[in-house]
């Protein structure tokens, strides 16, 4: 043998972890209620899939990004609240532009891009309150494959019967007040296109519009809520009932505290980080299902022993498993939070918490949930004496 | 216990060296691929965008305005057929973006009325009493309506987005009124965009066979009623064998007109009058069929509403014997001769096509109808460099986590039973990166995360055995029995971790879009694998092991 195998637990390990439930459960609760409060008055970091925007990455064409001058062109362009940070390396920024509302600032702007992209002289005005319709105007007269093809750069379509018609030139693009607001982010991605250029080039844009936006949360919640209520059922199907209630009271302090850790470092909470918390889901139970499997075993093997050392047994048996788990993917996940990029950085920051997390809620909230809930190993003993009876 | 029959090793043996042969293609370099017959070392997952580089676009038609458009079409053509029936009226409005009211001015034409709207569509519900008559398209028309333009202008985009000569753009309907454009590898996508606001404009002109009979591709001059237009080969044949100009004319601004390319390019032109017959709008179907005599040849029959039908009808009535030239976008996409007066709203296009040609004429010819606006409600743009940083990080964690995993399982359990453990994990993996394969999943950035989970969880079941039997083995028993009770009792615990966390998996991909969806494919992938190397492959292995070696001791 060219080594010896490490034990990470030694056999015969007989520590008194609920012997420490109270002050597990004073920092635990702790825990939670700030998690709770900073969520509720802090408040999540929504990324742009959920609240709608846009991101822009760029890239200096020379030197690293300069980050005040950006923060000032870009905020300068009338598109809303704008936020920059630097992202992966001090040659890239990461360019936030808000939600855009369509109101008569994006007409402005986009007049600019028509005059940019189109020709001098061309003009844009908002239509009728209340609609969403856009008014340009020609600087000369022209016909109906140039009027297509001036309106398509700004992003719209003009139809013929929306081509001017008699002297004027002025033709009028309809559409419902919704409908301007998600062509407002495009005009928004345009305008900062046009202004920054020069300097920088164009790395990748995303763009989420109300709409998109408002779905995608709806998607998220649902798809929150039904995972755990999958996995309650599945819980409730499988074990006796406290274990179902220490299993998800468990599951929820884990979540509870992940988003506070998304809260605390201002992690982007975006589609990819609600994968992470539902997946912290199913590893969380994962990891109770197995100490629970054992728990089960030894109440109907040692039918006479007390609770609390039931338990403390029980999780000390499982202990080097629960361990080896842990940190096989804990080392797992610690080399896409060092290796996989700024993309995936909360992604990865939220599971990485969220293996620590559930380990802990395992052991001090899941089986220390059992002895508050009065689980008797009695049950099981009548259970069985039931099964055995039915049998005979 | 621990025993497998041979015909399961055999078994377990084929699927993993089938993963590993579906397996290699996305593992190998390319300097190695360029040795292997092509359909293996192509047969690999599809990269997504985020990593491939592309832009991606959701896009939303404007259906409600369009369904606004059709009505008043419809309100035309039914006030224009009531004044040739002299049926008096009142008033003939647009309602609500979903009905026409006709209110008649005399109850008792009421049948009369009836009689010409179905004349004009036959289809149309009809409703209301006395003096009033509420038209509307039933909800399946409405259905079948937004159907067809949601085909159109997927028709119209791939027929756009085609001509940048960008590779393999997908264009896919995304429910009732949505588009996804995906097009991969696209630098700048100003120009895309731009593609997706223009609409296809289609006319149909006469031709000048005055001028046409001098044979002279660009006469010198022209009567001011007349100008010239490219054929739609005319254009073809100009890029392939000029790209230069090609180049040229679609980055021209303002636009040149089809005369001025004709004059600058010389590509096959006709001269046409400027005046338009019947313009794409009034057309309200063509389809590719085939001919009822002699012999069913392919041919494209196509319908216009009651204004077009009248103005085709004139047209065609005085000028038998000479061409329509039929205009899209600036080009002659066909001048078929006028045999006869077509009246009656429809007629067909003959000549000696084949059924393909009719397709693409027919689709030609639809491409022009009244089109829905597209508006891009998501877009996501990911330039090429971008898409390499992320392969590199990615893989560069991946390979480093995959590591980092089977550096622990070798200290924790010995190079005997780690190795056994690592072995399983790398089957493991490589069957997800087969799996998807064949499956065609595109593998994403938080794919490639979903992948290094899946690598820290799959050695979990190894884990749990092995904790067993160390167990086991504390309590006495012999290394074969310790073996085999630890696998044994290791079973429950393992199915049970994988189905939480696989039910996460499932639901994630259900709700999930776009990369999320490739996040849970490889997580619900790397589960179900993990399922069979838990299950059975370590069990061959300890078995085959046990068997081999009948060890009297273990050190685990």
């Amino acid at each position: 043998m060219l080594w010896k195998p490490l034990h990470l637990v030694p056999a015969g390990t007989k520590f008194d972890f609920l012997g420490k439930r109270r002050f597990a459960l004073i920092a635990s609760t702790a825990v939670n209620i700030i998690s709770l409060l900073a969520v509720f008055f802090i408040g999540l970091n929504f990324g742009i899939d959920f609240k709608g925007g846009i991101a822009i990455q760029v890239r200096a064409k020379e030197g690293p990004a300069n980050l005040d001058n950006l923060r000032s062109v870009v905020g300068g362009l009338g598109v809303g609240e704008v936020s920059l940070q630097e992202f992966g390396d001090p040659t890239t920024a990461l360019i936030r532009i808000q939600r855009q509302d369509g109101g008569p600032q994006c007409v402005a702007g986009a007049q600019r891009i028509m005059q940019a992209r189109a020709g001098e002289g061309w003009q844009v005005k908002p239509g009728a309150a209340e609609t969403g319709d856009v008014e340009f105007t020609a600087p000369r007269p022209l016909d109906g494959a140039n009027w297509r093809d001036a309106v398509s750069r700004v992003g719209l379509t003009i139809l013929d019967r929306q081509l001017p018609r008699g002297n004027t030139q002025t033709a009028k693009v309809e559409m419902p007040p919704e409908q301007r607001a998600e062509w407002c982010q495009q005009v928004a991605i345009k305008l900062v296109e046009d202004a920054i250029e020069a300097k920088y080039d164009l790395r990748g844009t995303e763009s989420v519009g109300p709409k998109i936006g408002d779905e995608l949360m709806h998607g998220g919640i649902l798809a929150a809520l039904a995972t755990m209520a999958a996995i309650v059922i599945y819980v409730w199907v499988r074990y006796e009932w406290q274990f179902g209630v220490g299993a998800l009271i468990a599951m929820l302090h884990d979540l509870i505290s992940t988003l506070g850790i998304f809260v605390l470092f201002q992690l982007d909470f975006s589609l990819t980080a609600l994968a992470a918390v539902l997946t912290i889901a199913g590893y969380s139970i994962n990891d109770k299902v197995v100490i629970f499997d054992r728990v089960r075993e030894n109440m109907r093997r040692y039918k006479k022993m007390g609770l609390i050392e039931l338990l403390n047994f029980s999780i000390n048996e499982a202990l080097a498993r629960t361990l080896m788990t842990s940190v096989t993917v804990f080392v797992a996940v610690l080399s896409l939070v060092l290796f996989a990029g700024p993309v995936l950085y909360s992604f990865s920051v939220a599971m990485l918490w969220g293996i620590v997390v559930g380990t802990y809620s395992s052991i001090w909230i899941a089986c220390a949930g059992l002895v508050y809930m009065n689980l008797r190993p009695e049950q099981f003993r009548n259970e069985d004496e039931k099964a055995e009876k039915a049998k005979a | 216990m621990l025993n497998l029959p041979r015909w399961q090793t055999i078994g377990i043996i084929t699927v993993t060296v089938l993963a590993v042969l579906f397996a290699l293609p996305n593992l190998l370099p390319s300097s190695v691929l360029d040795h292997m017959p092509g359909w293996y070392a192509q047969s690999r997952m599809n990269l997504g965008l985020d990593l491939r580089g592309g832009a991606h676009f959701l896009l939303e038609a404007d259906l409600r305005s369009l369904m606004t458009e059709r009505l008043t079409n419809l309100s035309d053509s039914v006030r224009s057929e009531l004044r040739k029936q002299q049926v008096a009226f009142k008033d003939v409005n647009v309602e609500g973006g979903r009905n026409v009211v006709i209110t008649l001015r005399d109850e008792a034409q009421r049948s009369k009325a009836l009689e010409a709207i179905r004349a004009v569509d036959p289809t149309i519900a009809i409703s209301g009493s006395g003096d009033l008559i509420r038209l509307a398209y039933s909800d399946q028309e409405v259905t079948k309506k937004k159907k067809e333009v949601i085909d159109q202008s997927i028709e119209i985009l791939r027929r756009r987005v085609d001509e940048t000569g960008t590779i393999e753009p997908t264009i896919v309907r995304q429910g009732d009124e949505r588009i996804l454009l995906q097009v991969p590898g696209i630098k700048d996508t100003t120009d895309l965009k731009r593609k997706i606001n223009q609409t296809a404009k289609l006319t149909f002109h006469l031709v000048n066979e005055d001028v046409a009979a001098t044979g002279q591709n660009i006469p010198a001059s022209l009567p001011a009623t007349t100008s010239l237009v490219p054929t739609r080969e005319g254009m073809q044949e100009l890029r392939r064998t000029n790209p230069k100009a090609w180049e040229d004319i679609q980055s021209a601004n303002p636009r040149m007109t089809p005369e001025q390319i004709c004059r600058r390019f010389q590509p096959q032109c006709l001269p046409v009058l400027k005046r338009v017959v019947v313009g794409g709008e009034d057309l309200d179907d063509s389809k590719a069929t085939f001919e009822q005599q002699q012999g069913g040849r392919p041919i494209i029959s196509f319908t216009f509403n009651s204004a077009g039908g009248r103005s085709f009808c004139n047209a065609t009535r005085t000028n038998i014997g000479k061409r329509l030239a039929i205009q899209l976008d600036g080009e002659i996409i066909s001048a078929p001769v006028v045999q006869s007066a077509i009246c009656g709203g429809s007629g067909i296009i003959t000549g000696s096509f084949t059924t393909q040609q009719t397709q693409e004429q027919a689709l030609l010819l639809r491409s022009g109808a009244l089109p829905a606006t597209l508006s891009i409600i998501q877009e996501s743009t990911v330039g090429a460099d971008l898409g390499a940083d992320a392969i590199r990080s990615g893989t560069t964690a991946a390979l480093v986590g995959t590591a980092m995993v089977a550096l622990f399982m070798f200290i924790a359990y010995g190079p005997l039973f780690g190795g056994f453990a690592n072995l399983a994990m790398l089957v493991n993996l490589l069957l997800v990166i087969a799996g998807m394969s064949i499956l065609g999943a595109s593998l994403t950035l938080p794919g490639i995360a979903g992948l290094v989970l899946t690598v820290g969880m799959s050695v979990d079941s190894n884990v749990l055995i092995y904790e067993r039997v160390r167990e086991e083995k504390a309590l006495g028993r012999s290394a074969f029995s310790s073996i085999a009770t630890g696998y044994e009792r290791a079973m429950s615990a393992i199915i049970d971790a994988n189905l939480t966390a696989l039910i996460a998996g499932v639901l994630l991909f259900g709700f999930g879009s776009g990369p999320i969806r490739g996040f849970a494919t490889a997580l619900t992938l790397g589960l179900l694998t993990h399922l069979f190397t838990a299950t059975v492959f370590t069990r061959m292995l300890l078995s085959t092991w046990v068997r081999w070696r009948r060890p009297t001791e273990i050190v685990i």
